[in-house]
């Protein structure tokens, strides 16, 4: 060892403190790193059992990761920016800019107001009674948007408190798959012109309708979601704690669902959007007091080879309103899903 | 059946059948007529293999699987069948779980501070706060963890620290019994040990005792105070930890202590295991039961066995006495 110590300093005059502690101890004489001073030696390190369970990896925060996978994609953030701009215009212009009323078709005497194209004037050109398509078409958007986001949230919250609770209980289970049956099996279109014969043509009813048999849609989806988690083992754990059933719902399975709910919203909102136009298309929707993005199509579906402009326009608003909302929905129920997180 | 009635009972298994439905009007008996006691201060522990219904029986003592004959007393009281609700939270007070996986039976959605304190605010087992808070840090530095952990998600854990936090959030309970089912099946090899040892530490300190369900009989030896064996359903042995291993005279007990695989590679490569196969039952033969065959040595046996166990075990104890 002696020897080995001393060959090795003299072939690479290594660091003197190299194998400093041991050769003090048993020939102090001998020692080629003597008068070195106590801090350039090595030092015993202790072993603490509590370090070792430290971990490095930065705070982990479910809703900043879901913001950081959001923001990501450059796509996702234009379409979010784009759609943003889009929902915003729908409703603040036809609110604070527009004068359009459809029970007051100012320029319907104007004859040389009817059937202008597309112009700086006229953005979007006029219709068969000389109203802006401009204002008809967002001013529809804004209802549409209206009745579809009010409709989505009424359907989500019944639909998501009753699934859980559902999908929770076996006894429930037996009779609400035959509610659920026989829902499902009422004809929509039926039920919406029985409806709206009862109720009027407005947005309290529309809203109505389009909730009073979607909510159970929204249950059967949640009941199945939560059937599919309910016997995971930490829910077993939560059961031997002595959770409540309502506090294991909110705490052990909606966090798991945020991102299947998410997706579910991002489809139902362009899809009761649509509907919207469906209903009033075929007269059962808003009432001819308010704009709709509907009504306008069907009107203008007979001027389609005469001024197509009529017809496209409020067909592409539509669609380019559903597609935005969906996908930035399907975005953020991907960047909700921390499978995707890093 | 306890030989010893000095000792002090706290969970008492009483000729218990637990079944599930199986479609229509069909029943499959996990476990049957099982019947032991378990004293306050010991680790007891249910050996069995896969499907031999020792976890059934685990779930049974903790009221998830309901049992469908006999009763449980936990500190002489019934928790089986329906019981008032206070009652129902006093059982689940006082008799814990701690999980055989430790990635499944944590939620991932929730701090480990929320997965430690559940309990708590079940009972509502604080004053404030800071109790509370004080509480958690205790049970985690009781386990091993810091109290930094808190703010941490379990998927951040490796599989030993994620097993401390169910232990902690076992514990936090102060709970008089604890049913571990396998806690150490689903963990790395190099942190069994640790995640043992702590158990045990534990036991000591807070006076637990252990209802221990495993499949590994090395770990039930280091472990165990007395030891049940099962099989399909029925419990064939039970005794003393030490007594078992020298001593065993059911064959299924034998076969499953010849498939204990031995660390030293000469032994090892001697060793035979020894297969178990369930003879016929003779309908003339007298019903089997459970019966002392020695102080605290319980056998599955009728007559016509007592007569082949009497002899094996005589010859293992003149063989053990050389």
């Amino acid at each position: 060892m002696n020897y080995f110590k001393k060959h090795m300093f003299d072939k690479y005059s290594l660091d003197s403190t190299f194998g400093k502690a041991p050769l003090q101890e048993s020939e102090p004489k001998d020692d080629p790193a003597a008068g070195i001073s106590e801090d350039e030696l090595f030092e015993f390190a202790e072993f603490d059992e509590k370090k070792s369970e430290i971990i490095a990896a930065p705070r982990y925060s479910y809703w900043k990761s879901v913001w950081k996978t959001f923001v990501s994609s450059k796509f996702t953030v234009a379409v979010s920016i784009f759609m943003i701009l889009v929902v915003t215009f729908s409703f603040i212009y036809p609110t604070f800019f527009s004068d359009y009323d459809p029970m007051n078709p100012q320029y319907i005497n104007d004859s040389t107001h009817r059937y202008l194209s597309p112009s700086l004037e006229h953005l979007f050109g006029t219709d068969d009674i000389g109203n802006e398509v401009f204002d008809v078409v967002w001013a529809g958007a804004r209802n549409s948007l209206i009745v579809s986001l009010s409709a989505t949230a009424i359907n989500m919250v019944i639909g998501i408190t009753i699934g859980a609770i559902w999908g929770f209980s076996k006894k429930m289970d037996k009779w609400m798959i035959e509610v659920y049956n026989i829902i499902s099996n009422v004809p929509f279109l039926l039920l919406a012109m029985i409806l709206s014969y009862i109720l009027g043509n407005g947005f309290g009813p529309l809203i109505f309708t389009m909730t009073i048999t979607d909510w159970i849609f929204v249950a059967y989806f949640i009941r199945t979601q939560v059937m599919i988690i309910r016997d995971r083992e930490y829910n077993l754990a939560s059961k031997c704690l002595g959770t409540r059933t309502w506090t294991m719902i909110t705490k052990n399975i909606l966090p798991y669902l945020i991102s299947v709910i998410m997706t579910y919203i991002s489809r139902q909102v362009p899809a009761l959007v649509s509907y919207e136009v469906f209903l009033s298309y075929m007269g059962l929707g808003l009432g001819q007091q308010y704009a709709s993005l509907g009504r306008a199509i069907s009107q203008y579906t007979s001027y389609m080879r005469g001024y197509p402009h009529l017809f496209w326009i409020p067909v592409s608003i539509l669609a380019i309103i559903s597609i935005s909302l969906y996908i930035v929905g399907q975005k953020l129920a991907d960047a909700a899903d921390p499978r995707t997180h890093r | 059946m306890s030989t010893n009635n000095e000792r002090d009972v706290i969970l008492s298994i009483r000729h218990v059948d637990v079944s599930f439905d199986v479609g229509g009007k069909k029943k499959f008996k996990a476990v049957s007529d099982a019947n032991f006691d378990i004293y306050r201060g010991e680790t007891f522990a249910l050996v069995g293999e896969s499907g031999s219904g020792k976890t059934t029986l685990g779930r049974a003592a903790i009221r998830i699987n309901p049992c469908s004959a006999g009763e449980i007393l936990f500190n002489g009281e019934r928790i089986s069948g329906k019981i008032s609700r206070q009652q129902d939270r006093n059982v689940i007070k006082n008799i814990q779980m701690i999980f055989q996986d430790p990635a499944a039976s944590l939620n991932e959605r929730a701090t480990i501070e929320y997965c430690v304190s559940e309990g708590l605010y079940n009972f509502h087992l604080y004053e404030n706060e800071e109790e509370r808070i004080a509480k958690v840090d205790k049970a985690l530095e009781d386990v091993g963890l810091l109290p930094e952990h808190k703010s941490r998600y379990p998927h951040e854990f490796s599989g030993g620290q994620r097993q401390r936090v169910g232990i902690a959030r076992a514990m936090i309970m102060e709970p008089q019994f604890i049913i571990a089912d396998e806690p150490i099946s689903a963990l790395d090899v190099s942190i069994r040990a640790q995640v043992l040892n702590l158990m045990n530490k534990l036991k000591k300190e807070k006076n637990l005792t252990y209802l221990f369900i495993a499949h590994d009989l090395s770990v039930v030896r280091f472990i165990a105070d007395r030891i049940a064996v099962i099989h399909l359903g029925k419990i064939v042995e039970i005794a003393e930890a030490e007594d078992l291993f020298m001593h065993p005279v059911h064959p299924y007990t034998v076969s499953l202590l010849s498939a204990v695989p031995m660390p030293d590679p000469i032994i090892e490569k001697q060793r035979e295991s020894i297969v178990y196969t369930k003879e016929e039952d003779d309908p003339n033969a007298s019903p089997r039961e459970m019966r002392e065959i020695r102080p605290g040595h319980f056998v599955y046996a009728n007559d016509e066995d007592m007569v082949a166990f009497e002899k094996r075990m005589q010859k293992l104890e003149s063989f053990h006495a050389n």
